[in-house]
């Protein structure tokens, strides 16, 4: 009860203090009573559920304040025209995951709002997301990363426990179209992403996000996002390709 | 919107608040196109139900106040989602009564982001929770 009490006590003042942003933004929610998290297990389908300090930008970006960018990243994010702020349109936006149905790529994966679940095997674990079938292997075989890999959408992924809750997942080889979050904000073919998906009890997850990018980002940038499990839930179809490019006509009301 | 004082139900209020709470709903694209500084709520027919991704999009007509008849498209969020609900692709059947609030587009055309929505058997819950 008394940790309930600070965690409702953090989230209220997270609320108001916006001053506080870092540590605002980290406040966690009142949590459910849960069973302690299973060992080496994050299996299941699992939603995203902010706190009330974040729900106002996690749909969209990691974190309330703008990330620290080489100017070389601000003269890309300057070419950004997102969607989704209200400025721009279907017809005017150059997001290439809603104009082109290019994949969103790691991480800019976890800002569409569906779920998605965890499938572990021996060798690897699978992030199946709901939007457009999106997959991740995460292979937990002991090999390293690759010094110099082939790129690909969503990265090449390798994990392994720390601790007996806390899965630790390093992704290189990114593609540099996509983008880190639905702001457009850039990245290169070096992006680094730490994710610890961080199982605090039966229920609730949380994942630390570094994105490490020299070319693009002064600092890494990081967030710690909050999630829940689902157990009911079952991951539908979200399909991109032939769908989202109908929304042209639709949105113009033509 | 003068036609639709008299038959069907026409009301605007401020939305300010339900538009910071259902934002997320809508967030695969911008809403840019939608006055979301009205809500409109308008009572018509369905003519046609599409249970499709990205977006449930329900086909119905309305009367406007000289009786003629005037379709309109809503839009409600993705399949999966309304299926966590409880949605299936026969929840809503032609010839189905309904009443519709949300936001239309800013080109006056009859398209609405349906925000709240009343069935032949109540409300219907527009999200997974």
């Amino acid at each position: 009860m008394r940790l309930n009490s600070i965690d409702a006590l953090l989230a209220i003042t997270a609320t108001f203090v916006f001053s506080c942003s870092l540590v605002a933004q980290n406040a966690p929610l009142a949590k459910a009573p849960s069973p302690p998290a299973p060992v080496h297990d994050i299996s299941g389908v699992w939603f995203l559920r902010s706190p009330a300090a974040m729900s106002s930008f996690t749909n969209f970006t990691f974190t309330k304040e703008e990330p620290e960018l080489t100017a070389w990243g601000k003269e890309k994010y300057s070419e950004a025209h997102a969607a989704n702020g209200g400025k721009y349109t279907m017809e005017t936006t150059n997001d290439p995951v809603l104009t082109k149905c290019d994949p969103p790529g790691t991480p800019r994966v976890y800002f569409h709002p569906y779920p998605f679940e965890f499938v572990q095997t021996p060798k690897y674990t699978l992030m199946l997301y709901e939007y457009d079938h999106t997959v991740r292997r995460i292979y937990t075989d002991g090999r390293a990363l690759p010094s110099d890999p082939d790129i690909t959408w969503m990265g090449t992924s390798v994990g392994h426990w720390e601790g007996d809750t806390t899965f630790v997942v390093d992704t290189v080889g990114i593609n540099d179209k996509t983008w880190l979050d639905r702001l457009g904000h850039p990245h290169t073919a070096d992006l680094h992403v730490n994710e610890r998906f961080r199982r605090v009890d039966r229920d609730h997850m949380q994942i630390d996000f570094t994105m490490t990018d020299p070319k693009a980002l002064t600092k890494p940038w990081t967030s710690t996002f909050y999630y829940e499990l689902r157990p009911t839930w079952e991951i539908g179809e979200i399909s991109c390709a032939g769908d989202y490019q109908q929304f042209n006509k639709f949105e113009s009301g033509k | 919107m003068k036609h639709m004082t008299k038959g069907p139900v026409l009301i605007v209020v401020a939305a300010c608040v339900l538009l910071a709470v259902a934002a997320p709903l809508f967030a695969h694209h911008g809403t840019a196109a939608f006055d979301t500084t009205k809500t409109v709520t308008v009572t018509g027919v369905v003519k046609e139900f599409v249970f499709v991704n990205p977006h449930a999009q329900i086909y119905f007509e309305c009367k406007n106040d000289k009786g003629e008849p005037e379709p309109w498209q809503g839009e409600l969020t993705a399949p999966t989602k309304l299926s966590r609900a409880g949605w299936t692709k026969n929840t809503l059947k032609p010839g189905d009564t309904i009443t519709a609030s949300g936001n239309v587009l800013k080109t006056g055309a009859h398209t609405m982001w349906i925000r709240k929505l009343m069935g032949p058997s109540g409300e219907l819950q527009l999200a997974e929770e």
